[in-house]
């Protein structure tokens, strides 16, 4: 089956949905503010935090419906799945939390403690352990996975934003510090950070956000923000490798499932820009909704 | 697993259990008449000012899990001066490593910052944009987080410039001020390429034959321009020369488009996250929904958060020295205004980006685009390194 590109538009509150070429096939109306979306594989469904509406919705793609509806989460921002045992992981801009829910029954299994601004939140594969970044407090809070109980704290260069686990590492992005962190999951210590400074650039302006890997692990991707470029990067050695111009303050990121295509979110000209990973060029660029959040790609 | 409990207990029991204690002073002095309580002939208040006090408690909240993740105390104690009384010693009951925040009058203000360089006390400027204090007084200790005047017109010169008005009307006020900031208004105009066709002064008399200066369509009369700039420091006559300029031009300056370090309504940057916190953060005070932090609650935020921040990027300290870690050029501050501000070296100042804002609209963030500096994105706003007499550094 072909893949469906949903990419969640946080000003239009709709969902656009488009194939790998960058056609657009339908646009759905869905509610306020839709920012975060995971995909929940197994099912053929995405969730997605609808900000203003307080609530996250489990999203049928094959008949495009609202499938269900989890409630009474205000502020909702990103999203993690737990694949083995269906937890989604929820952040609560505004509220110093996330909320842990049992997407099977949807109880709420826990209410985490954040730091001020909760953005992105990580699980490990195994579960054990989760990770929820606070823009405000420069933190990153480590919790058990199974008993939810604090762990310990990771201190961040300025405003961490995304975060992105490859090996025993945790890769969190310094939005206002121009750098991506990297963390040991096993001992928490911080082993090295990659700072972005391309020629011709205020270090200033390198504002990066999303992070994501590709299946081998060996390669990142980064969107720069106000830098208007993405970043390809070798995981292994941590070097950057190309810094790709995009459209304006790119944050969402997202990948074809062989790799072959990255996805780049520009939330300030409403557009897309998908990109060619073998030949590192942009190949062409499609209009969104407005200010483009969350990008997944379903197969 | 085993390990990671293991780990986990030497985790706890290595965590730094001393506790470095961070007290912000807040100094203020009784005065009634201490600053422009922002009030305009007949009681009618333009330009509310309010203690900075409460922007404070703010940047300490927000900072309250760091300050726990690493070890830090913070308190706030407010510091009230008796202003007939000796000053340094009043100003010797601040525990050291010192940090105060000026909440004081221009003359005060003057004095207490050179007695608290005197005993190294490290202090914030969170309500004065004068040049002098950055420039002639220009002390070590001192540090301004209030923009100067001149980062302030800069923006307002390189907004007038991107958008091709480059013809402008100054109206300054009679006092001796606001000539002093006109003649900072001029200088930014001409840095960037900008004409100043006149400088007229307008007078608050109704008398008719004061007519060529009082009233607005004659004092905007007989030359051409694109655009009117006002400098009226008080907010008494400038706001009255909108829609009643002798042709129609758009009005800048201290009213109409005005620059500002801060905005109840800037929607990007997390601003709108700071702006909810700002109104709601103690239980049972929810401001107006467009009450914001004025610039100078704005400025007293940033200095703190200026502590905050940089212990965060430095993973922690042991012991502070504010007055290095401030002035290390490595320190930073996430400001809500998509570039992180810093501390300029030579004279003290946090350089930050300035709104150009309407009553209800950021219409547009400087520097403005292609206004390019060699080295710091700012630092095309206010007096450059090779520009300032001041040199700290």
């Amino acid at each position: 089956m072909a893949a469906t590109v949903v990419i969640t538009n946080e000003r239009s509150g709709d969902l656009v949905f488009m194939d790998e070429a960058g056609e657009t096939s339908d646009v759905h109306k869905l509610c306020g503010r839709p920012r975060g979306m995971v995909q929940h594989q197994a099912a053929g469904t995405v969730f997605i935090a609808c900000s203003d509406d307080g609530k996250v919705v489990e999203f049928e793609i094959s008949n495009k419906r609202i499938k269900r509806e989890f409630t009474d989460l205000p502020g909702a921002m990103s999203l993690a799945l737990h694949k083995s045992s269906n937890r989604l992981v929820i952040s609560n801009e505004g509220y110093a939390k996330a909320t842990v829910i049992d997407t099977n029954s949807g109880a709420v299994l826990a209410n985490l403690s954040t730091g001020r601004e909760p953005d992105g939140v990580m699980v490990t594969e195994d579960g054990s352990l989760i990770f929820v970044a606070s823009e405000n407090s420069g933190l990153v809070h480590v919790f058990d996975g199974n008993t939810y109980a604090p762990l310990t704290r990771l201190i961040t260069n300025l405003r961490p934003r995304r975060m992105a686990i490859r090996d025993k590492e945790l890769w969190v992005s310094s939005e206002m510090g121009s750098r991506v962190e990297i963390f040991s999951t096993d001992t928490f210590d911080k082993i090295d950070e990659i700072v972005f400074a391309p020629r011709g650039f205020r270090s200033e302006q390198l504002t990066p956000v999303d992070i994501i890997f590709d299946a081998s692990q060996q390669t990142g991707f980064v969107a720069l923000g106000s830098a208007n470029h993405v970043v390809i990067v070798d995981a292994v050695e941590r070097k950057i490798e190309k810094y790709i111009l995009v459209g304006r303050r790119p944050w969402g990121l997202g990948l074809t499932q062989d790799g072959s295509r990255l996805f780049v979110l520009n939330g300030l000209s409403d557009d897309v820009t998908i990109i060619d990973v073998a030949k590192r060029r942009p190949i062409r660029t499609s209009r969104t909704g407005l200010v483009p959040h969350s990008v997944e790609i379903v197969h | 697993m085993h390990s990671r409990i293991w780990f986990l207990l030497l985790l706890f029991f290595s965590t730094p259990v001393l506790s470095t204690s961070f007290e912000v002073t807040v100094i203020t002095s009784p005065a009634e008449d201490a600053f422009n309580d922002g009030k305009s002939f007949a009681g009618i208040t333009v330009d509310p000012q309010r203690p900075v006090r409460r922007a404070i408690e703010l940047a300490l909240f927000e900072s309250s899990t760091l300050f726990e993740t690493v070890g830090i105390n913070a308190s706030i104690r407010e510091l009230e001066l008796d202003t007939e009384a000796d000053l340094q010693e009043q100003l010797q009951s601040i525990s050291m490593p010192g940090f105060a925040i000026l909440d004081l009058p221009l003359p005060v203000m003057e004095r207490v910052a050179q007695l608290a360089d005197e005993l190294k006390i490290s202090v914030f400027n969170v309500r004065h944009s004068e040049m002098h204090l950055r420039e002639s007084l220009c002390l070590a200790h001192l540090f301004h987080a209030i923009p100067s005047d001149r980062m302030y017109f800069d923006a307002l010169g390189q907004f007038l410039i991107h958008r091709g008005w480059r013809k402008v009307l100054v109206v300054q006020g009679p006092s001796s001020e606001d000539k002093q900031r006109a003649l900072s208004l001029v200088e930014s105009l001409e840095k960037f390429g900008a004409t100043v066709v006149d400088i007229r002064t307008f007078s608050l008399s109704h008398h008719p034959d004061d007519r060529d200066e009082n009233k607005p369509e004659f004092l905007t009369g007989g030359v051409s321009y694109d655009v009117v700039a006002v400098v009226d420091s008080q907010k008494d006559y400038g706001r009255y020369l909108q829609y009643s300029t002798r042709i129609a031009r758009p009005v800048v300056g201290d009213v109409g488009l005005t620059p500002r370090s801060w905005h109840f309504s800037l929607e990007r940057y997390g601003a709108p996250q700071l702006n909810e916190r700002y109104r709601t953060f103690k239980t049972g005070e929810l401001l107006g929904a467009q009450v914001a932090m004025t610039d100078a609650e704005f400025a007293a935020w940033s200095a703190v958060k200026m502590v905050s921040n940089s212990i965060n990027s430095r993973q922690g300290g042991t012991e502070l020295d504010l007055n290095s870690l401030l002035r290390d050029p490595a320190s930073q501050v996430d400001l809500y205004k998509g570039t992180r501000g810093s501390i300029r070296q030579w004279n003290n100042q946090l350089r930050q980006p300035i709104l150009l804002a309407t009553a209800d609209a950021v219409v547009a963030l400087a520097p403005m685009p292609k206004f390019l500096h060699p080295k710091h994105y700012v630092d095309t706003l206010g007096l450059d390194e090779p520009e300032s007499k001041c040199r700290l550094n």
